[in-house]
C-alpha cells in the first residue's frame, strides 16, 4: 500500500472516530438535560397521600363490597394485584385484592381461598377485587402512575382510606385519600 | 517503485470483460443469492410495517374482557359506544362529532363470483365514524358503501385467494347468506385493515342477527387519554370490558410473529451464508484459472498485497453489480406483493432497510468470497507458479 493511501486510510479512520465521540458526546448531554427535568411524579408531593401510621378498622374488599354504602368512609385492607396488570399507567390507581385470597399459577387447580389470573377465574376475582382511585382534595384522580408515586409493586399490602363509591349495577370502586403500605 | 504501487483501477475491471460467460454466471449466481436475501427481509419488513401501521397510539380498543387477545370472539353491549362517550373526557371531537367508532369484526366464510370456493374473509361492520379513528384509511376507488353494499380493502383479494379483477369495483361478494355489491375499494397505509371487508353495521347486525359489537375504537386528544378509557372499564365491571391502546394490541401481535421474523433473520443469514460459500467456489475456480497471470504479476514486481487487492476488487465489483440488478429486480418484481397470513394479508416490502441489507450481503460475499482463493494463490511461489498450467 502507497504511502499517500495509508495516510488516507488513518484519515479516515480518525474521522470516524472523531464523528462517533461527537455522537456519543451529545447523546451524553441529552441524557443529561433529560434526567434534570421534573417528572410528573415530582410535581406531586406524595406524602399529601401517604398515610404515616396505619388507620384502624380495615376491612377486606369482599366485605366491603357486600356491607358498605355508597358514600360511607372506608378503610380498606388489601394485596395491590388480583388482575394481570393491576396497574393503571399514569394515574394513581391499581387493583387490590382481598388479604384472605391468594393468587396462583393459570391452570393450577384453586382452593377456596384461591384464584388464578385466566378467564376461568374472571367472576371469582371480580367479587373480591377492588380499583382503588387515589384522589386529590377536589375529587380528581391524582395524575401519577402508583408504581411512581408510592413505590408500590405487585402483593403489597397496603391499608387505604378513603369513600367507598357504589352504584346499583354492584360497581364499587375505592376513592382513597391516603394510603399505608404494610410492608 | 512498481512494488509500491497498487494495480491500475482498469486493470481489475477490464479482466471481468476478458472471461465474459465466467463474469457472467458468477453474477447471475450473486444476483439470485442477494435477490433471495431481499425477498426474506422483505417479508419480514412488511410483516413489521403491516403491524405498526395498524396501531395508533391515541386510539383506544375497547373489547370484551373475556375474549382474551381475540376480537373477533368479543362481544360488548350495543350501548357500549354512548356510555363511553358519555363517561370518558378527553374523547376527541371535532365540529360536534365523537371520534367514537362501533365495530362488528368477524372472520366468515365469503364467496366472489370467480371463486370455486368460498375463501377465509374478515368482515368489519362499520359507521361513517371508522375512517376518523382509522386515520390512514383512505377511499382508492368508488365510494362509501350504502344499503347493501361493501367496501373492500386492496388486499382482500390475497386474504380470500381470490382474483384481483373479482373484487374491483361493481362486483359482487356473498357471505353469511347475503350478496353484497362492492361499492369501493380502500387503503390503509399498508395497515391489517387493507385484507378487510367493511360493510355498515347496521345491516351486518340485521343480517347476522345480532345487536352487540365486537369492540369499540375510540380516538383520545392525547395518548395520556388511554389511561381514562382504561379506570373507565375497571369502573364499570359490570360491562366486563378491557381496554387496550391500539399500538399495544398490535405490539403484542408483533411479539406473537417474533418466532416467524427470527427465522426469517435466520434464514438470511444461511442465504447468506451459502452465498458466501457459493461465491468462494466460483472464485477459487476463476483463481486457479489465472495462477500463471498473477505470477507474472508478483514477477513483474507488484507487491501480493496489491494484487490480492485487484482480485477483492473484481468480485466486489461483481457483487455490487448483482446487488444493483436484485434491487432493481427486487423493487419491480417484488416490492408490493401480497401474502396472505392469519391476521389477513400484508405486502412484501423492498424498503431501504431491505436493500442496505442486500447491499451489505452483496458487498461481504465480493470481499469474503474472494480472500481465501486470492490467499492460497498468492503463497505459490513465483517460479512454481508461472510453469503451472
Amino acid at each position: 500500500m502507497s504511502m499517500t493511501a495509508t495516510r488516507t486510510l488513518c484519515f479516515t479512520l480518525a474521522a470516524i472516530a472523531s464523528g462517533a465521540a461527537t455522537l456519543s458526546v451529545g447523546c451524553g448531554s441529552a441524557t443529561g438535560s433529560s434526567a434534570s427535568a421534573p417528572t410528573a411524579a415530582t410535581k406531586v408531593d406524595a406524602s399529601r397521600y401517604t398515610l404515616a401510621e396505619e388507620p384502624e378498622g380495615a376491612m377486606g374488599v369482599i366485605d366491603a363490597r357486600d356491607s358498605v354504602e355508597d358514600g360511607a368512609s372506608l378503610v380498606l385492607v388489601g394485596r395491590v394485584g388480583g388482575a394481570a396488570n393491576p396497574w393503571v399507567d399514569g394515574r394513581a390507581a391499581f387493583t387490590l385484592l382481598d388479604p384472605s385470597m391468594s393468587v396462583v399459577a393459570n391452570g393450577e387447580d384453586s382452593g377456596s381461598s384461591e384464584l388464578c389470573l385466566d378467564d376461568c377465574c374472571a367472576v371469582d376475582r371480580q367479587k373480591c377485587t377492588t380499583l382503588v382511585k387515589v384522589v386529590d382534595a377536589t375529587g380528581k384522580i391524582v395524575p401519577v402512575d402508583s408504581r411512581e408515586l408510592f413505590g408500590l409493586k405487585v402483593s403489597d399490602m397496603v391499608v387505604v382510606k378513603g369513600t367507598a363509591q357504589k352504584d346499583r349495577s354492584g360497581n364499587f370502586v375505592m376513592l382513597a385519600s391516603g394510603v399505608y403500605i404494610r410492608n | 517503485m512498481l512494488g509500491q504501487r497498487l494495480l491500475p483501477w482498469d486493470y481489475g475491471v477490464r479482466n471481468l470483460f476478458r472471461r465474459p460467460s465466467r463474469s457472467a454466471l458468477t453474477l447471475g449466481g450473486l444476483t439470485i443469492v442477494v435477490l433471495l436475501v431481499l425477498v426474506v427481509v422483505g417479508f419480514i419488513r412488511g410483516l413489521e410495517q403491516s403491524l405498526a401501521a395498524t396501531g395508533n397510539p391515541n386510539v383506544v380498543l375497547v373489547y370484551a374482557l373475556s375474549s382474551g387477545a381475540d376480537i373477533e370472539n368479543s362481544s360488548i353491549p350495543g350501548r357500549t359506544p354512548a356510555l363511553l362517550s358519555a363517561s370518558v373526557d378527553g374523547v376527541r371531537r371535532r365540529h360536534g362529532v365523537e371520534y367514537v367508532s362501533p365495530e362488528l369484526y368477524l372472520g366468515t366464510r365469503v364467496a366472489t363470483a370467480g371463486m370455486s370456493e368460498p375463501g377465509m374473509g374478515l368482515v368489519r361492520g362499520v359507521t361513517t365514524a371508522a375512517p376518523l379513528v382509522r386515520g390512514q384509511v383512505q377511499l382508492a376507488e368508488g365510494a362509501w358503501p350504502q344499503r347493501g353494499e361493501v367496501m373492500v380493502g386492496r388486499l382482500a383479494h390475497s386474504k380470500l385467494s381470490a382474483a384481483k379483477e373479482d373484487l374491483a369495483v361493481g362486483g359482487k361478494v356473498t357471505f353469511d347468506g347475503q350478496s353484497w355489491t362492492i361499492s369501493g375499494v380502500f387503503k390503509a397505509a399498508g395497515s391489517a385493515f387493507e385484507s378487510e371487508i367493511w360493510a355498515p353495521l347496521e345491516e351486518l347486525q340485521t343480517v347476522l342477527k345480532r345487536q352487540d359489537l365486537s369492540m369499540v375504537a375510540v380516538s383520545m386528544e392525547s395518548v395520556d387519554g388511554v389511561a381514562d378509557v382504561d379506570l373507565f372499564c375497571r369502573e364499570r365491571i359490570d360491562l366486563e370490558l378491557k381496554a387496550v391502546a391500539e399500538s399495544s394490541y398490535y405490539a403484542s401481535m408483533q411479539k406473537h410473529y417474533k418466532p416467524v421474523r427470527m427465522l426469517g433473520w435466520v434464514v438470511v443469514a444461511l442465504v447468506a451464508g451459502s452465498g458466501i460459500f457459493a461465491g468462494l467456489n466460483t472464485m477459487y475456480g476463476a483463481v486457479v484459472g489465472r495462477i500463471r497471470e498473477l505470477a507474472t504479476l508478483q514477477a513483474l514486481g507488484f507487491r501480493r498485497r496489491a494484487i490480492l487487492l485487484t482480485l477483492v476488487q473484481e468480485a466486489t465489483l461483481l457483487a455490487c453489480a448483482a446487488a444493483i440488478l436484485a434491487c432493481v429486480a427486487g423493487i419491480w418484481l417484488v416490492d408490493g406483493t401480497a401474502v396472505r397470513f392469519t391476521m389477513g394479508a400484508f405486502m412484501l416490502s423492498v424498503d431501504s432497510v431491505g436493500i442496505a441489507v442486500a447491499c451489505g450481503v452483496a458487498a461481504l460475499l465480493g470481499v469474503v468470497g474472494a480472500l481465501p482463493p486470492a490467499v492460497k494463490a498468492m503463497r505459490l511461489p513465483v517460479v512454481e507458479a508461472i510453469k503451472s498450467i
